[in-house]
């Protein structure tokens, strides 16, 4: 049984059972939990089938961000399952296969197609004659596509709201939670939109305690810092809260969305706050693909939200605060975890992680890095090797770890699609993870009423996406009409307290980065 | 001969290809890449259910080319001749499709009038309540765009023509009434015989030769949902609302709005087309419902004033139009690009003079 009864953090507080149907086969799940997760749960690995190879998809984001888990649900195809909470009676069957994910007799195909069919071949092989042609693309023809058409039609009927507000923000993680009570105090009215069933964003898997003074809710665990922002939140009648409600895209200043996929909502806001988060990166190595193989924030995820055991021995890549944590929190869960990789010379995170996981006896291969993850249809060990100083793997220098998962955690990108969409100016910064936009010290873009906060505008830290979220939050509020003196300090106040939050050793990278990129104005 | 052709699309290809095979020594200038224009933004819809004679004549030679051109370029088009559906939504219209159904068959186009039971016939979750009836033309159908521009690029380069992508054309030689090549990027290419196929771009290009050129710029915008098995054979057009849709190679279905007059060459995306699309998308198929839009994106091109091409010689010897094709510059555009080698090699094309430029 792989979900979890005691935690040391954490009550699971399970709904109502109920069965869901598997490819036919009754699965017992809880209300309250996604099916993905209950699907891992009754220890199903295999999701799906990749679109050409055929190769086993399983578990992997857990955020409604790849298209790994997609299935047919209740005979609606491409529905990501990590984001679809179980009914009782629901169907669920898997896509693109033969006779079903699990046993896909077109799994064949991974390891003959390249060689009879290369990439980009379909048009210049069987070209001629006519016949020929056009029985081969009939053939061809049957072999695309993931899901069947829609078996049947949603009953649910669509509607559509026009919205007119002063302020709209993106995320409902910290960022977002911030700028919303803080815009929201003066004030203004604001619309808060995540697409999640919940708010709090990652700090809804995130049971350590935070660092730094006591002003930046150190010393309390991200989960509680989550529910003291919606307890702020919600004391606030001028803030229309949306759930579930995907921001689709940002056309001319407005604002489109789905609200619990039957709610098409135009949003015609003053100011518009874009606080998306991130993605998780990964890693490229042979099999990185294989059912076991996860995101950092996949396994938080499934062990901290929804109580349920990942595996029984993990491997760690990344030895970041991220993986860090993570190693700890497994083991809080009764997961072994077999060893942590790091490719650096020495380890990443903090101090305190570092020697509480030493403490607890995981060993930590630094210059090393994972070559491959062995397995058919799921992870059943990896190959780690050392790298010499050029980043190359020392040939004789590999080890077999045995493990059932590998947890990636090499860091994350900014989720900036909106941005781009909105047409903001976006540069590479390094320091920053990736691309961000130009904006000023209050996070305003290129694009006039169009603010950025936390890791969409550069890979930080919890603590500083809240201050970034409380200024734009501010700023915009501001810009506005709304608030006094008072409020313009309290936004300049907030300002210089970054500033100083930044100035430790581990801010030197951002400060480096937010030095190319924030602009004066 | 030289011949420069302006334009990396369906059309200058086209007509470079045929060119070439005749002999020619031609040189394409596209100023951005190849697919950056309509060609590789459209949909893929073809037919020879147009309305009016010439342009029938020219997409019904299209279709047999785009039989025989994949075998002699080596190249797949992924053509797939399943059949090309018009409906209408109302009296007015269900009667002008009747009529253009009635030309075509007289040029021996076997399109036939259906009503809204046959729709459903060919796509079983279709609504029969949507529409008043219908037209069918088997010979249509659906290809991808790109291999189509891909496989004439690999044609006409096997022959010998050189394709200079990103270089885009910043003057027009004209010397006594006559061309005399073009400058593009750094240098001036001497040739005998340009020709304007810029598609949304052409009266910009045609001002640079000094002629007088007014097509109206049209803006179409796109959809795709996510990728499905094989569901959808034919290409579905409704031309009461303008709404299209068809399913690609890939599995997604491809969907559009028949595009509409713009004042610039703006190709960004709005909210108002995925509004108006997916309600008469799903009136059409209502199981659409449960599917979601993956990406939309949007294209320019352009139309002559009274709706038809302008293709032909200007007043400028040697300078040829080849534009304003509208909707249709898929559907004709590899015999138009014959029919040009015709005109530009042995003087004549009869099929191309009523799309004559000095007719304005």
């Amino acid at each position: 049984m792989s979900r979890l009864g005691e935690h040391p953090i954490v009550d699971f507080d399970r709904g109502r059972e109920v069965t869901i149907y598997f490819n036919g086969k009754p699965i017992k799940a809880y209300e309250g939990e996604t099916v993905a997760a209950a699907l891992y749960a009754a220890g199903i690995r295999v999701f799906s089938r990749s679109f050409r190879f055929h190769r086993p998809r399983g578990f992997f984001c857990a955020i409604g961000k790849c298209s790994a888990c997609m299935m047919e649900v209740d005979g609606i195809p491409n529905v990501r399952i990590c984001k679809v909470y179980v009914r009782d009676g629901m169907e669920l069957r898997t896509q693109n296969s033969l006779p079903n994910a699990e046993n896909d007799i077109y799994s064949m195909f991974d390891s003959m197609i390249d060689r009879f069919f290369p990439h980009g071949s379909h048009y210049k092989k069987f070209t001629k004659p006519k016949f020929v042609r056009e029985l081969v693309t009939a053939q061809m023809r049957k072999f695309t596509g993931m899901g069947e058409f829609p078996k049947a039609e949603l009953n649910e009927k669509g509607e559509y709201e026009e919205i007119e507000t002063d302020i709209a923000i993106v995320g409902g993680g910290p960022a977002g939670l911030s700028a919303a009570i803080y815009a929201g105090r003066t004030g203004a009215k604001v619309i808060l939109m995540d697409e999640n069933p919940y708010l709090g964003g990652q700090l809804i898997k995130q049971t350590h305690r935070f660092f730094g003074s006591g002003r930046h809710m150190a010393g309390t665990r991200g989960i509680r810092i989550g529910e003291i922002l919606q307890k702020e939140l919600y004391e606030l009648p001028n803030i229309d809260i949306r759930t579930e409600t995907k921001v689709f895209g940002i056309y001319d200043g407005v604002v489109a969305a789905v609200e619990k996929d039957t709610k098409l909502l135009k949003i015609k806001p003053k100011k518009i706050i874009i606080a998306t988060g991130a993605y998780e990166r990964t890693l490229i190595f042979e099999n990185n693909d294989l059912p076991g193989v996860y995101g950092a924030g996949g396994v938080q995820t499934l062990m901290n939200v929804y109580g349920i055991k990942p595996g029984e021995r993990g491997l760690i890549v990344g030895s970041g605060n991220v993986g860090l944590i993570l190693t700890y929190q497994l083991m809080q869960a009764g997961v072994e975890v077999a060893a942590i990789v790091e490719a650096m010379p020495r380890v990443g995170g903090y101090f305190v992680h570092a020697a509480k996981v030493r403490r607890l006896g995981v060993p930590i291969y630094t210059k090393h890095t994972i070559k491959r993850a062995i397995g058919k249809k799921k992870v059943e060990g990896a190959e780690i090797a050392r790298l010499d100083e050029n980043w190359c793997v020392v040939e004789g220098s590999e080890k077999r770890i045995d493990c059932d998962f590998i947890c990636v955690a090499v860091g994350l990108s900014p989720a900036h699609e909106l941005l781009y969409h909105a047409g903001v100016e976006m540069r590479f910064i390094p320091e920053l993870g990736g691309f961000v936009p130009t904006r000023n010290r209050y996070g305003e873009t290129t694009k006039p009423g169009i603010y950025v906060a936390g890791d969409v505008a550069g890979i930080e830290e919890a603590t500083a996406a809240m201050m970034e979220g409380r200024i734009a939050g501010l700023d915009a509020a501001i810009k506005l009409g709304y608030g006094d003196e008072e409020t313009v300090r309290l936004r300049d106040e907030i300002v210089e307290d970054l500033d100083e939050f930044r100035k430790g050793p581990f801010g030197e990278r951002i400060v480096a980065g937010l030095k190319k990129i924030v602009v004066e104005g | 001969m030289k011949v420069a052709i302006i334009g990396g699309g369906v059309i200058g290809l086209s007509t470079a290809y045929f060119l070439a095979r005749e002999g020619a020594d031609v040189t394409v200038f596209e100023q951005k890449y190849l697919l950056y224009g309509a060609s590789g933004r459209n949909s893929g819809g073809i037919t020879a259910m147009h309305d009016n004679e010439a342009m029938i004549e020219l997409a019904k030679r299209s279709i047999e080319l785009y039989e025989v051109l994949p075998s002699e370029v080596d190249f797949n088009f992924l053509f797939r001749q399943d059949g090309y559906i018009k409906v209408a939504a109302t009296g007015d219209d269900f009667e002008a499709l009747k009529e253009e159904v009635r030309l075509q068959n007289s040029l021996g186009v076997k399109s036939r009038i259906i009503d809204a039971y046959e729709v459903k016939d060919f796509i079983p979750d279709f609504n029969e309540e949507s529409i008043i009836g219908g037209a069918y033309e088997p010979s249509g159908g659906v290809i991808f765009p790109w291999p189509v521009i891909w496989g004439l690029a690999k044609g006409c380069r096997e022959l010998g023509v050189e394709i200079r992508d990103n270089t885009e054309v910043k003057e027009i030689l004209v010397e006594n009434g006559r061309v005399e090549g073009v400058v593009a990027g750094d240098e001036t290419f001497r040739a005998e015989y340009v020709v304007n196929a810029a598609g949304a771009w052409s009266n910009r290009i045609s001002s640079m030769a000094g002629v007088e050129l007014d097509n109206k710029i049209i803006k179409e915008e796109i959809c795709v949902t996510e990728s499905l098995k094989p569901y959808l054979n034919q290409y579905l057009l409704d031309i009461t609302t303008g709404v299209y849709l068809s399913q690609s190679m890939r599995g997604e279905i491809v969907g559009g709005i028949l595009g509409s007059e713009a004042d610039n060459l703006s190709t960004s995306s709005t909210l108002d087309f995925v509004f108006r699309y997916s309600r008469r998308a799903i009136e059409l198929i209502p199981k659409l419902k449960g599917l979601a839009l993956l990406r939309q994106w949007a294209g320019v091109y352009d139309e002559g004033k009274d709706g038809l091409p302008v293709v032909g010689e200007t007043k400028i010897d040697g300078f040829i139009q080849a534009n304003g094709f509208g909707k249709a510059g898929m559907s004709v555009g590899p015999a138009v690009g014959e029919e040009l080698a015709k005109l530009i090699l042995k003087g004549k094309s009869e099929k191309l003079a009523v799309f004559n430029p000095e007719r304005f």
